[in-house]
């Protein structure tokens, strides 16, 4: 394909562009910029060394648990250690990793030049940065969050967690909570009124579909943990009885809340990996994603489902059977639209021209490894199997089947993929192929066995165990598995490393991709696109008439951007996109003052911090003189 | 006034038809989760078998039952809209292209949520209220 | 007027394909959107606290509020409600103003939400001095969930508050008119909100208890 999607650079209209977008590299603008791109990749490294330390957490303890009566760590540690590893996993790893994609990829993907609210998006970020910060330098002092990752009422009450470890995840979350709300709702709205002329729903790529899917589940779902958060916190220090049963509260009261979060949380970690693998193939299979209807189906009715199955996680508590029967209606059921998806991926590459490159095996890796996950999903919401093997170590099997087979298998196939893009360098394929495959079989190694040490009643979160219970052979190959599985990642990072340093430069569309992304260079412009695309089909880069338009069009002048209608992408006009700016940092830095002012019992600091963040606010919406006429003012009851 | 010509209310009024195609099964699903639910749980954990005057069993039943034929009503809404904006959607005509797209995601969806609701709705027919 | 065939009712002409696809909703503005989804989140967070506050009552046994205190006070309950619902109808009156280009109705408008804004916070402080004697924060669970939903709710008539002084700043420098008035639905559509909600806790926290 050699249709020419870009203008020339070379046109006058494109360097006066290239003047109101260029962002002069120094500090002020490494604080202040707004670009999407940037702040993205900034989301994906963050986001990356999270998840190297989280992932050290986990070697250290497979470490401890390679042969009975170790004493690598103290038990203390070792509640630390799963703490952390799992709460930095789900909340600092995972969603912002994809947030990272998608702040790269959605406006791209939609043919806009920024998100809808890109100082935002700043602001996002850095307070990501912020929390993400305050919960690791807890682990490294000592009082890091050692309650588990759900942290259930009454052990992480008091006064049976004294000590700031919960305070550092009850106010941590609290923190990033509104970091993850903030981004959700600039995807929401970005994929609203952002998109290229012309882009109806019905034309909308599965990534954007899937991005949006999810930040409608964390604007429904992260309320939830955020009460649950607050309650925690207000009984902890300021002796509130919310889940104290001595005085009228309830233990369960967390569960209930924290697992209206938790379940819909699952699926805001592997929708976005589920709108990866569905980029990901048409570009190796050389055509569409089969049946796009049903797979906008199934990312819709997972989004709305996925708040009903939350008492699945308590079947172990007691309830009665009846109001369990409409939860596990739900649970079942659930596997539809995901099996839905499954078939709609081998459907198209069965009927496609199979291209194997390493994105197209993590792609496979992650169908394979999540077909297994969901297997033993299906086994949960059977509530009889279920009583059996909760909290054993089939139940750790099972989620890291849907967790790292879901969402880091597609995510390394999306980091393989989007790399041209990301960076503008080709990786080495032959390092690519040796990562998958340390990567594929090193997992396996590593959690095939829980299932089976979990099966022989092996407990979870025990820091070490006795000899003699047939579990000593299966817990040493899984932290053999654990190491294949590191030096695979670690290949992995060499391999992004290498390609920014000496890889050859990136053609702006390597795989012959159907999406917007590849209709710009690699990397993008700071201003994405001369000409808004107007868009004519689903598949706009494999379609004659898009890309004529592309190449034909008009340049949109000036630092501005275009708004279309919510459902059929009628063009409505120009705006001017807001410029770089410091405020969103400062306000960032005010927040982070507020947390550690709570934190540190100084309220003092918080509230003075909390001033500093209202005047930084104030300053940032503050709207623009206008004389009358601008305005639109009425003179002597005349209507302008 | 001409008789082809659709009057701004009708416009109105199809367009949230449509949204009803779409949406009205999940709609109807999570009253019936939150209504059934609720009544079973907290009736029963208040160690009562009837909620002001009517046997749970019954308010439960009717939480089933009610939503269930909204999300059939819903069901019917999207096939008609289906059937009707497909057969009108051109080559490059994003609205009515979107409109079908919507009529089918409605169609499969309540199809789900009406089974769901259904496979909830037939435990009443095994368990009593408050067994555990 | 000449005679022709009645048009098809309703129902008819809106299951017509053209009908069905009427694009709806369309044309609002990307800060119209994010305040929405605020909003929608927000909401949520008080749908869970007041289904905190039912769960916890309904597991607490006959009495609630529990034995040692009273059933909530209604008079100044009622007091507050007087002064914050209505408080959404000068907005509105406002906002309609400055769509039609004329900046004192806006500034009318505002001034008197702001006023009965700050009533409404008096009366709850004032409230919560008579009830701080008899019950507080870490009494029990009902003092736990009074004091922090309410709080929480006056915590949002607060920041409403903020954002309708800082609306009447910026009216006063002269920013907005018919052409430009984005921040003012926005800021109105969250002043609806933490009116609205006021409603949903006064039924749950003041009237329920009594029934
Ligand atoms: C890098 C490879 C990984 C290894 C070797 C690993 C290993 C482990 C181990 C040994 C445990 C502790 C089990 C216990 O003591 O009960 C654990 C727990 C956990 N892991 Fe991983 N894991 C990995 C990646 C991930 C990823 C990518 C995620 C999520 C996105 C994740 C989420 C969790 C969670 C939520 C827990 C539970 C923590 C708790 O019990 O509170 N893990 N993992
Ligand atoms: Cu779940």
């Amino acid at each position: 394909m050699t249709v020419q999607t870009e203008p020339d650079q070379r046109r006058p209209e494109v360097a006066e562009l290239e003047h109101a977008w260029h962002e002069r590299p120094s500090l002020r603008t490494w604080l202040s910029t707004v670009d999407h791109k940037r702040i993205g990749r900034r989301y994906m490294v963050t986001a990356g060394v999270f998840f190297a330390i989280a992932g050290v957490d986990a070697i250290i303890m497979r470490t401890q648990l390679s042969r009975p009566n170790n004493g690598l760590v103290t038990p203390e540690e070792f509640n630390q250690l799963f703490t952390m590893h799992g709460t930095a996993m789900i909340f600092l790893f995972a969603t912002p990793m994809f947030f990272g994609f998608g702040n790269f990829l959605v406006p791209l993907m939609v043919g806009a030049r920024d998100m809808a609210f890109p100082r935002l998006n700043a602001f996002g970020y850095w307070v990501f940065l912020g929390a993400g910060s305050v919960m690791f330098i807890s682990q490294f002092a000592g009082a890091a969050p050692d309650g588990g990752w759900f942290a259930y009422v009454p052990l992480t009450d008091r006064p049976y967690s004294p000590g700031r470890n919960l305070d550092v995840y009850a106010l941590g979350l609290l923190f990033l909570g509104v970091s993850t709300t903030i981004g959700a709702i600039n995807f929401i709205v970005t994929a609203l009124k952002m998109r290229a002329p012309g882009m109806s729903l019905n034309r909308v790529p599965l990534f954007v579909w899937a991005m949006v899917g999810t930040s409608f589940m964390v604007v429904f779902a992260l309320p939830a943990l955020n009460l649950a958060n607050a309650m925690l916190f207000l009984d902890r220090r300021f002796g509130t009885h919310f889940f104290d049963p001595t005085h009228g509260g309830n233990s369960l009261l967390w569960q209930h809340l924290f697992w209206v979060f938790g379940h819909p949380d699952v699926y805001i970690i592997v929708m976005p990996a589920l709108g990866i693998v569905s980029s990901v193939l048409p570009g190796f299979c050389r055509r569409g994603v089969a049946a796009y209807p049903l797979m906008v189906l199934a990312l819709v009715t997972i989004a709305i489902i996925s708040f009903g199955v939350w008492v699945h996680h308590m079947f172990a508590t007691g309830l009665p059977f009846l109001s369990y029967s409409f939860f596990s209606a739900a649970s079942t059921l659930i596997t539809i639209p995901s099996g839905i998806q499954i078939f709609a991926w081998l459907a198209t590459m069965l009927r496609g021209r199979i291209i194997a490159g390493v994105p197209f095996l993590f792609a496979v890796g992650f169908i394979v490894n999540f077909v297994l996950g969901g297997f033993t999903g299906v086994m949960f919401a059977m509530t009889v199997f279920d009583q059996q093997v909760t909290d054993s170590y089939f139940v750790v099997a099972h989620f890291h089947y849907v967790l790292f087979g879901g969402a880091v298998f597609p995510l390394l196939a999306g980091v393989y993929y989007w790399l041209p893009k990301f960076t503008g360098r080709m990786f080495h394929n032959g390092l690519g192929k040796w990562a998958f495959w340390l990567v594929f079989i090193g997992f396996n190694t590593t959690f095939f066995p829980m299932h089976v040490s979990g099966l022989l009643g092996m407990p979870r979160r025990v820091y070490t165990y006795p000899t003699g219970l047939g579990w000593d052979p299966w817990n040493l190959l899984a932290t053999i598995g654990a190491y294949v599985l590191a030096l695979g990642l670690i290949l992995v990072a060499t391999g992004v490393v290498q390609a920014i340093r000496r890889g050859p430069a990136a053609p702006d569309d390597p795989w012959g991709a159907d999406t917007l992304e590849w209709a710009t260079s690699s990397p993008p412009r700071p201003y994405n696109f001369a000409v808004i695309p107007q868009v004519h089909s689903l598949h706009p880069v494999w379609d004659e008439r898009s890309r004529e338009a592309m190449a034909t069009g008009d340049v949109l002048a000036g630092h501005r951007a275009v708004l279309t209608s919510e459902l059929d992408g009628d063009r409505e006009g120009p705006v001017e996109m807001p410029e770089s700016s410091l405020l969103p940092f400062a306000a960032a830095l005010g927040l982070l003052f507020v947390v550690l002012g709570l934190l540190w019992g100084q309220y003092w600091l918080a509230v003075l911090a909390a001033f500093a963040v209202f005047i930084t606010l104030a300053r940032w919406l503050w709207p623009p003189h206008r004389t009358p006429e601008e305005a639109g003012v009425a003179r002597e009851g005349r209507a302008p | 006034m001409d008789p082809t010509e659709t009057s701004p209310r009708a416009r109105r009024v199809g367009g949230g038809l449509l949204w009803f195609a779409a949406l009205g099964g999940a709609l109807s699903w999570t009253v019936h989760l939150f209504v059934a639910w609720a009544t079973d749980e907290l009736a029963c954990a208040s160690g009562h078998t009837t909620l002001a005057g009517f046997p749970v069993k019954g308010v439960v039943t009717i939480g089933v039952v009610l939503p269930a034929l909204v999300a059939a009503a819903a069901l019917a809404t999207a096939w008609l809209a289906w059937r009707r904006t497909s057969a009108a959607a051109g080559e490059d005509d994003p609205r009515m292209g979107r409109a079908a797209l919507l009529a089918v995601v409605g169609l499969a969806a309540n199809t789900l949520f009406l089974a769901i609701i259904i496979a909830g709705g037939v435990s009443l027919l095994v368990f009593s209220a408050c067994q555990r | 007027m000449t005679a022709s065939p009645p048009p098809p009712g309703t129902l008819r002409q809106a299951t017509r394909a053209d009908a069905l696809a009427t694009e709806m909703p369309v044309g609002r503005t990307r800060g119209w959107w994010g305040m929405v989804f605020l909003i929608a989140t927000e909401a949520t967070v008080f749908a869970l606290l007041l289904g905190s506050y039912f769960y916890l009552r309904f597991q607490s046994g006959r009495h609630w509020p529990p034995p040692g205190i009273e059933k909530p006070e209604l008079t100044k309950a009622i007091i507050m409600t007087i002064l914050l619902l209505p408080s959404s109808l000068p907005v509105v009156w406002a906002e309609r103003g400055i769509r039609r280009g004329q900046p004192w109705r806006l500034r009318l408008g505002l001034s008197l939400t702001l006023i009965q804004g700050l009533l409404f916070l008096s009366v709850q402080a004032s409230e919560y001095a008579t009830n701080l004697k008899k019950f507080t924060i870490t009494t029990d669970v009902y003092g736990s969930l009074f004091y922090a939903t309410t709080g929480f709710h006056g915590f949002h008539v607060t920041i409403g508050l903020v954002m309708v002084a800082w609306l009447l700043a910026a009216s006063l420098r002269g920013s907005f008119g018919a052409r430009h008035h984005d921040r003012v639905t926005i800021v109105a559509l969250y002043w609806h909100f933490v009116d609205i909600v006021w409603a949903f806790i006064f039924m749950s926290l003041y009237l329920s208890p009594r029934l």
